[in-house]
């Protein structure tokens, strides 16, 4: 699923980071978002940007961007 | 050791790389958090022993790919011959996010010495990090530094000095025996290099370096331009071509990527304490502030409270402290200017011109001191960073990203820094249409106009008329937004927000008092302007076609007026001591104020007295509570100040839009005055 259709406070991998700019996507992977990542959702607006922990820094991420990265339910660990 | 040393600086944007570099060279640039100020590689030069240290600050970057101009170039100029040594400042306080461009930089091969700046910060937010077990780690010296507070810059020289000839890595030790021991790769490679790739990397690199030996066996370091060709980067790809059909089967740039990110990981554990508690009051607080519903009344609250302290506590301190002060100067300076006999002529000049005008200026440093002051908590608290995030959806309805609303917060301050914030938003449009709304959004130096006229003209409401400015001027800069949108193109509406917030902490009463004494220094350059404004003002009141003036309405200032006052007739203001008090405005719209004391005759136009005479001389030329509205509008929107015209100019680089700008912002200062002032004719 898109990763703006997830729960605040759960966590997520990542699969995929799809339709998204070439350099916007450099620049997630720089950041360290890339395939596998844990992704956990701390705050979101209805139809807006949403506030994400990857690797231990927050993130506010813009509706579009979100909509490009593709997750998954996180395995428990 | 050479002569000149060359030091490369680098870092994440808003890493504090560019306050080390004018710790050092005590030079003025400013810098504001969140932006990357360092467009250009600015070189500047240090002595140090007697060595001469050439340091070179580069871009703001957070990786070293080949994908942008920024990161290329910086990359570029590090593996060039020129550079000796590579200063990596990192900020503590993000250090994971950091390390990544670290790694990046250790794999380059050439000697790193790592800053580790904002320690300050991260003390204060309770965290510790192991000073002794990070440089093993990495295997490059790391040296703590604060580059506000200017502590350990002569000890990082000194790592620099003793690190130029230094190639392997210092020492290194690793804690990866289950991994080594599991290991299947020929070589062992954790006493040789800091990051260490899975063994299936670690094969591939060793394939790729052989065929590049054969290839070229000029090259300096093999390792690095192996990974490079194993991340298919444009730039080694295009300068190295070589088959590598047999080992590269796809890109392996993400799993270096991640593998990098492994390490970090690893890193941090070992050598951050006390994270997770802080973390969690991070969330904590951001529940409430980021709140889908009350985050942004939680904000504009906070603002509006910030314009009542502004207006009450720094209007009772201009009272209290500031006028008398400015008084006794000013009649100190007349004494002295009689008991020496001075021409009748220049103590006017003096007194009334200059004092004067420099002494209203100095009059209104509560009232910004106190703005500033709470600008910079909300800075250094972390909660600017989430501003944008709760700004993020209404401003998307304006076709601008979430960051423009940082250049207009801080256009409530100075429309010059404010400018200078709207040049880093990545798009050029964006840039273009911050920059012509960012004015709009009422400048401290405003302050002034609205304070004496709503004080005059509205009594006890005066804070309420004050702060309606604020909101006419968020309105025009809003509504001018939402029409542009409809000149966007496609890839226009197309934005996207992404920005880190930091974690919050306890505002650092230094760090504020550093800020705010900035704001005021940058504040106290507006004197000469002023200065200079004031002189011209005089000249052009007391002199007119024949010589020296008897009578003010003999001057070339009530000439100028009186031509130009029939265009200000429609909007309340056709006076002409009004009309040439808006054109000195452009030196710097606090001028208004005292232009408007000097031409209307009042003697200090800020005080309880003078206040009343300039009501009682208003009155009896027929400009009541509604003309004041209008001038507060007009003054709200028109042209600004020279020096923010300068720094249009440069951030546009051309004059043709400088100018439309320029009639743009009189066209609708006009308009919005008009229509203000018919509406409230209405209701008199």
């Amino acid at each position: 699923m898109k990763l703006n259709d997830g729960a605040v406070d759960h966590t997520y991998q990542v699969v995929k980071v799809i339709n998204l700019d070439l350099p916007v996507e450099r620049r997630l992977e720089a950041l360290g978002l890339t395939e596998g990542t844990e992704i956990t959702i701390l705050n979101k607006k209805k139809h807006g940007a949403i506030i994400v922990k990857v690797r231990g820094t927050r993130f506010a991420i813009g509706q579009n961007i979100a909509a490009g990265i593709w997750v998954e339910e996180a395995p428990v660990s | 050791m050479k002569d000149t040393v060359y030091i490369g600086l680098i870092g994440n944007p808003s890493c504090g790389k560019t306050t080390l570099c004018n710790a050092y060279t005590g030079g003025n640039r400013k810098e504001a958090d969140w932006l990357d100020k360092t467009v250009e590689k600015t070189e500047s030069i240090v002595s140090y022993h007697g060595h001469t240290f050439k340091l070179v600050d580069l871009p703001g970057v957070y990786s070293l790919t080949a994908y942008t101009a920024e990161e290329l170039i910086s990359r570029n100029y590090i593996l060039s011959d020129e550079l000796d040594v590579i200063v990596n400042v990192v900020d503590a306080s993000a250090l994971e996010r950091n390390l990544y461009l670290t790694l990046q930089l250790i794999e380059l091969g050439k000697p790193v010495v790592v800053a580790l700046n904002m320690m300050d910060m991260v003390e204060e937010r309770g965290m510790e990090i192991d000073l002794h077990r990070l440089p093993e780690m990495l295997g490059v010296p790391v040296v703590p530094v604060s580059a506000r507070k200017r502590r350990g810059l002569d000890v990082l020289l000194h790592a620099v000095a003793h690190h130029i000839d230094q190639l392997e890595p210092v020492v290194l030790v690793h804690d990866h025996e289950e991994q080594e021991e599991n290991s299947q790769h020929m070589h062992d490679h954790h006493a040789e290099y800091a990051m260490v790739y899975s063994d299936a990397i670690e094969d591939k690199i060793d394939v790729v370096t052989d065929i590049l030996r054969q290839c070229y066996p000029e090259m300096k370091n093999y390792r690095w331009h192996a990974l490079k060709l194993l991340e298919q980067d444009l730039d080694i790809t295009a300068r190295y071509p070589v088959d590598l059909s047999q080992v590269l089967d796809c890109s392996y740039e993400k799993d270096i990527i991640n593998e990098k990110y492994d390490f970090i990981e690893e890193i941090i554990g070992e050598v951050l304490m006390n994270k997770e508690e802080k973390a969690e009051r991070t969330d904590k607080v951001d529940a409430v502030l980021t709140h889908p519903i009350w985050g942004l009344p939680i904000f504009l609250g906070m603002m509006a409270l910030i314009f009542v302290v502004t207006f009450t506590v720094g209007d009772w301190l201009k009272v209290v402290f500031m006028e008398p002060v400015i008084e006794g100067c000013s009649a100190g300076i007349l004494r002295c200017l009689l008991y020496l006999h001075v021409n009748e002529i220049m103590i006017s000049l003096v007194v009334d011109g200059i004092v004067a005008g420099v002494g209203t200026v100095l009059s209104f440093l509560p009232n910004i001191c106190i703005l500033f002051l709470a600008l910079a908590l909300l800075e250094d608290s972390g909660y600017m960073a989430r501003v944008a995030y709760v700004m993020d959806d209404i401003m998307g309805k304006l076709g601008l990203p979430g960051r423009a609303f940082i250049p207009m917060l801080l256009g409530f301050g100075c429309t010059v820094p404010a400018v200078m914030a709207a040049r880093s938003l990545e798009h050029v449009r964006d840039r273009r249409k911050t920059i012509l709304i960012t004015p709009f959004m009422s400048c401290s130096a405003r302050l002034p106009i609205y304070v004496i006229f709503s004080q005059m003209f509205f009594a006890k409401y005066a804070a309420v008329v004050a702060f309606s400015m604020y909101v006419l001027g968020i309105a025009v800069a809003l509504l001018t937004a939402f029409v542009l949108k409809f000149f966007d193109g496609k890839e226009q509406k197309q934005r996207a927000l992404l920005i880190e917030l930091p974690e919050y902490k306890t505002p650092n009463l230094h760090s504020i008092l550093i800020y705010v004494w900035e704001k005021m220094k940058e504040y106290f350059t507006r004197v000469p302007i002023i200065f200079v404004a004031s002189l011209i003002m005089w000249v052009l009141l007391n002199c007119g076609p024949g010589g020296l003036a008897a009578d003010m309405t003999q001057s070339f200032g009530a000439m100028a007026g009186k031509v130009l006052t029939p265009v200000f007739v429609p909007i309340g203001l056709g006076y002409w001591q009004i009309v040439v008090a808006l054109i000195s405005g452009i030196a710097g719209k606090e001028v208004v104020v005292s232009s408007c004391g000097i031409l209307f005759g009042i003697n200090n136009i800020n005080s309880q007295a003078g206040m009343e005479q300039m009501l009682a001389t208003l009155s009896t030329v027929g400009f009541g509570a509604v003309n004041a509205y209008a001038l507060m509008t007009f003054c709200l929107l028109y042209t600004p100040c020279a020096a923010t015209l300068a720094t249009i100019r440069r951030a546009f680089g051309s004059w043709k839009w400088t100018g439309q700008a320029v009639l743009f912002q009189l066209a609708v200062a006009w308009l919005v005055s008009f229509v203000v002032y018919h509406i409230g004719l209405l209701f008199v």
